[in-house]
């Protein structure tokens, strides 16, 4: 640079030349006193007991005081703001003569007009021939940008705790819910199930001379099924029974069940014709549920009755759009004929297949809903189908109603989340001579 | 698995509603829904076209008997058309071979529909 090196003439001469010049003669009038007065920080020095002895422009400039308000007048103290003030007493003040220096301390200053002034001090204390404090040499840095900064830190710092509170509650809240929706959820639990067992008899009876197994799967815990089944002494001969399925799901097909059941039983006691039972639901359906709202069932009702050798039991059938009810035993699975019975309930005047067989010993009829046979299987999910399901019983080796009812339930396990639909089986079996007599016999 | 859907159009007799997929518990509400939408004059016939149906449930038959009970209700007929071989095995079993008038496929039902 041109300037550098120059001996510089009088201030202002020199031409273009002024500026530079100007500033060379600037910098060497730059006094020590210059210096303390209009440094970039504040300068102040205080007799031990804190009177101002004297001050830079500097500070006096960010105060808005004058030099005679403040010398000999004011304490550095004074110059604080109330909390300042508080914690210069308490620590800076006590820790500074133990010290005899201190450094880097945020305090906050009060200018004339009221405004604060954030602002680092450090203060050292200068000692006479005798090693007593003479004074305090302080200076002080404005902060007012640092401050700002680290209030910024401090507001991003507490916005992250609000959020994080925030969310905490939201998460308590979200688990509070979750809890009381189980809590709902395992009352409506316990009240469907307590609903669904009053469909159903608690316990099959024991029918003399028979064996009676059943089984009900219910395809979600969360609705209730309408698969239903019973069986009841007529007389002190007879036995009745019906299985069968209403449709839909949920508290109308139970309201539906409950009112099917009730409604077979009573017919049963007044006339145990099965086609007469069934007729008697069918009204009582059809003028309950006529409508845009169309609700039936399908059902099997039968009557036992021992036959006369007192080895044999005939089965008197009815049945109103239900699968056909299986004879299992000897290697073989037969339907009992019952096709073209219609739905229970759709039409006021219905016609309902009857039928008739003799279960010999070693015998099983078995009834059951079209859960089973609907139930999707294999890597195709094609339905398990009536034609395997023959094949099955047909392939039991054991034919009573226990072992029955145990193979099938089995097998429905086996169909995993293929069995999408509620499933009830009722068997009925006339033991065989030989476990007859394996059982009686001591 | 073909999915569920209805489609309507007209015939001489009246509107044929065909049936796709699986008749079940899921989608009966879909043909419920249907039925009770589309326009039926007396003395008209309410076809619905199986020929498509991959399987029908007591839902379904639920369904098909609702849209009896509303061609009743409205003073028309119905009819069901190209019904597959296990859908007609079951209609069999529950009896509604007797109660619904069914035709090889949704044409020979319009053809054989005497308008009053």
């Amino acid at each position: 640079m041109d300037g550098v090196g120059r001996v510089p003439g009088t201030a202002g001469a020199g031409g273009g030349d002024a500026s530079a010049d100007a500033a060379f003669t600037a910098l060497l009038e730059d006094s020590e006193r210059e210096l303390y007065e209009n440094a970039p920080c504040g300068h102040l020095s205080t007799l031990m007991d804190g009177t101002v002895a004297k001050i830079n422009q500097t500070l006096l400039g960010w105060l808005g005081l004058t030099r005679d308000q403040v010398v000999g007048r004011m304490r550095f103290s004074d110059l604080l703001t109330v909390g300042g003030r508080l914690y210069h007493e308490t620590h800076f003040a006590p820790l500074l003569r133990m010290r005899g220096e201190i450094s880097g301390i945020a305090l906050e200053l009060r200018t004339a007009h009221g405004d604060r002034l954030p602002c680092l001090v450090t203060s050292v204390i200068k000692y006479g021939g005798a090693d007593e404090p003479l004074l305090i040499r302080t200076t002080v840095f404005d902060a007012r940008e640092r401050r700002a900064y680290e209030e910024e830190l401090l507001r991003g710092r507490q916005a992250a705790e609000r959020a994080q509170r925030d969310a905490e509650e939201a998460q308590r809240q979200a688990e509070e819910a979750q809890r009381q929706a189980e809590q709902d959820r395992s009352r409506l639990k316990e009240a469907l199930a307590a609903l669904q067992q009053s469909l159903l008899p608690s316990t099959l009876p024991e029918v003399p001379g028979m064996e009676a197994a059943s089984y009900y799967h219910t395809a979600s815990p969360d609705r209730l099924g309408g698969d239903f089944y019973d069986l009841f002494p007529l007389d002190g001969k007879r036995w009745a029974f019906f299985l069968g399925d209403v449709c839909g799901k949920g508290p109308q097909a139970a309201a539906m069940t409950s009112l099917t059941r009730y409604t077979l039983r009573a017919a049963a006691l007044h006339d145990p014709d099965p086609a007469v039972a069934l007729t008697t639901l069918n009204t009582v359906l059809n003028e309950r549920y006529s409508g845009g709202d169309p609700r039936y069932c399908t059902a099997i009702f039968g009557v036992l009755e021992p036959g006369d050798d007192g080895r044999t039991v005939t089965v008197r059938l009815a049945s109103g759009g239900h699968p056909p009810a299986l004879v299992i035993g000897g290697g073989r699975a037969d339907p009992v004929p019952t096709t073209g019975g219609l739905l229970v309930g759709v039409l006021p005047d219905a016609h309902f297949a009857e039928a008739a067989t003799t279960l010999e010993p070693g015998q099983t009829l078995l009834l059951y809903t079209d859960g089973l046979t609907e139930a999707r299987i294999g890597p195709g999910r094609e339905r398990f189908g009536d034609d395997a399901l023959r094949d099955f019983a047909a392939g039991l080796t054991a034919a009573s109603a226990g072992h029955v009812v145990t193979a099938l339930t089995g097998l429905l396990e086996g169909f995993g989340d293929g069995l999408d639909d509620d499933t009830a089986l009722l068997a009925l079996g006339v033991p065989g001579s030989g476990a007859a007599t394996d059982e009686d016999t001591p | 698995m073909t999915p569920f859907a209805i489609t309507v159009h007209a015939s001489e007799a009246g509107p044929v509603l065909r049936i796709a997929g699986d008749l079940d518990f899921n989608t009966a509400s879909g043909l419920r829904e249907e039925v009770r939408r589309v326009p039926l004059d007396p003395g008209r016939l309410l076809i619905l076209d199986l020929t498509d149906l991959t399987f029908c449930d007591s839902s379904g038959i639920s369904a098909l008997i609702a849209a009896r009970n509303r061609a009743v209700a409205a003073g028309a007929g119905i009819a069901l058309a190209a019904v597959p071989p296990n859908t007609a095995r079951i209609l069999g079993i529950v009896g509604l071979d007797k109660v619904f008038p069914i035709h090889p496929d949704a044409a020979t039902a319009a053809k054989t529909h005497e308008t009053p």
